[in-house]
């Protein structure tokens, strides 16, 4: 019985580095201890939120009922937490009346120069929801 | 001439919570205890999982459905011994933790991870009465594994640990270490102020025709590189003491390492709950007779929470600038 912690801890920490490989699950996130290894956290990730629909195309800043969804979706952005993250600006934007047919979702992390140490967001991924 | 032995009675806490008398063989021409054939860690253990209890009570963490019934469960153990011995009490707080990390995952800490594990392990430890050398063993397990996986994504995995771009970048950009930066690193607040500024993120595509130099003085650069090397090299050094067999390493070595890592580490490291866990879980690899020790455990768990609670950074800073 002594070693079922142990294994669980290298079980979850082994599938953290899976889904960091597969899924860009952050390091520092996910039970598998690479906290302060890597300049990949929440700092210097993000989603970019463009809303469309019929006269209107519009960035979004993340209002602050949905920072923890796109905290949740910018640590690891699989399909489930992105389209969370679409669904509820949907829902946000009809709640407040306005028009929205589509959300399109961009991942972003930062890269650092090795010489310089200057930073600059890449895209890494694009997730477009038509809203229903 | 045959050994005659007598017992010394000494009150004690019982496994339910009560008191009890508990006695040891002593000689008594030399007066000297009787060699036993094993140690006892029960007080040992009891401060391990005091500490976790009150680290539990010191960072209250989760939801409100988790919230309340971890601190709940908390302050009991710390009140009375019966639950602090409680394999379900345990259990019941492993179960919380695992929900309060599925709640909102991927969003909580390496060290809530940790604790989960840590508290699974105490209840099934506590399930088979007397079984100390088996949570010491978890514990050791636990540490070493955690510390496997640090190392290895720092070493191997991330791209930028071991060129120094982390440290650089963070001890540049990262409020919680401004002060290192400046006392230590020798940055100016003007320079840090600076420095943040040009190393601001730019969009997607966008290049600056003149891109802002960033301030490094040497001492700063020789900072950045000795913590990253330091952190690998010590890291490593907790994995190897903790998951070699015990019998090929002394115990003195492990701990040495263990407070070493603490009491360097979250004097800058912002995560006093990791540190306190990592503490609990090292005073759980003591017996009873490793008195000094515990002491050292208990008192480095007290001093974490000073380097929490203190900024002591700020306060040499306005001390030598006003």
């Amino acid at each position: 019985m002594k070693m079922v912690a142990p294994a669980l801890l290298a079980a979850v920490a082994s599938a953290q580095i899976v889904l960091s490989r597969t899924v860009d699950l952050t390091a520092w996130k996910g039970g598998g201890f690479g906290m302060f290894a890597t300049l990949d956290h929440a700092g210097y990730r993000g989603v970019d939120i463009v809303v469309d629909a019929p006269d209107r195309s519009e960035t979004l800043q993340v209002p602050a009922s949905l920072e923890v969804a796109v905290a949740r979706a910018a640590a690891c952005p699989a399909d489930r937490a992105l389209r969370a993250v679409a669904e509820a600006v949907v829902a946000r934007e009809r709640r407040q009346q306005r028009p929205v047919s589509r959300v399109t979702l961009t991942f972003w992390r930062a890269d650092f120069d090795r010489a310089t140490l200057h930073g600059s967001e890449r895209s890494v991924r694009t997730f477009v929801y038509d809203a229903p | 001439m045959p050994m005659r032995t007598i017992a010394l009675r000494e009150l004690a806490f019982t496994g339910d919570g009560g008191l009890s008398v508990r006695a040891d063989a002593v000689d008594v021409r030399t007066g000297k205890p009787e060699p036993q054939p094993s140690r006892s860690a029960g007080r040992a253990r009891d401060v391990a999982l005091s500490l976790t209890a009150v680290a539990l009570l010191l960072r209250p963490m989760g939801p409100w459905f988790v919230r309340p019934a971890i601190l709940a469960v908390a302050v009991l153990m710390i009140l009375s011994p019966a639950m602090l011995r409680s394999a379900a009490a345990w259990g019941a707080i492993a179960v919380l933790v695992a929900i309060r990390i599925g709640d909102d995952w991927p969003l909580a800490d390496n060290h809530v991870y940790l604790l989960g594990y840590w508290a699974l392990a105490i209840a099934l430890s506590l399930r088979t009465a007397g079984d100390e050398a088996g949570l010491a063993f978890s514990s050791r397990w636990l540490i070493g594994l955690a510390f496997v996986f640090a190392v290895l994504w720092k070493a191997v995995l991330s791209p930028d640990f071991l060129d120094g771009r982390f440290f650089r970048v963070t001890l540049l950009t990262d409020p919680r270490f401004g002060g290192a930066a400046q006392l230590i690193g020798g940055l100016s607040r003007q320079q840090l102020e600076a420095n943040r500024k040009a190393l601001q993120l730019l969009p997607a595509g966008a290049e600056l025709l003149e891109p802002p130099a960033i301030a490094e003085p040497a001492r700063l650069r020789l900072l950045a590189m000795a913590a990253t090397w330091g952190i690998v090299a010590l890291e490593s050094a907790v994995a190897f003491a903790m998951l070699l067999p015990a019998a090929t390493i002394r115990s003195t070595f492990r701990h040495a390492l263990l407070l070493l890592f603490c009491g360097t580490t979250y004097l800058f490291a912002p995560v006093a709950g990791f540190g306190w866990l990592l503490l609990a879980m090292g005073a759980a690899q003591l017996d009873d007779t490793q008195v000094g020790w515990r002491r050292a455990y208990v008192a480095a768990f007290l001093v974490v929470i000073f380097y929490g609670e203190v900024p002591w950074a700020d306060l040499t800073l306005a001390a030598r600038w006003g």
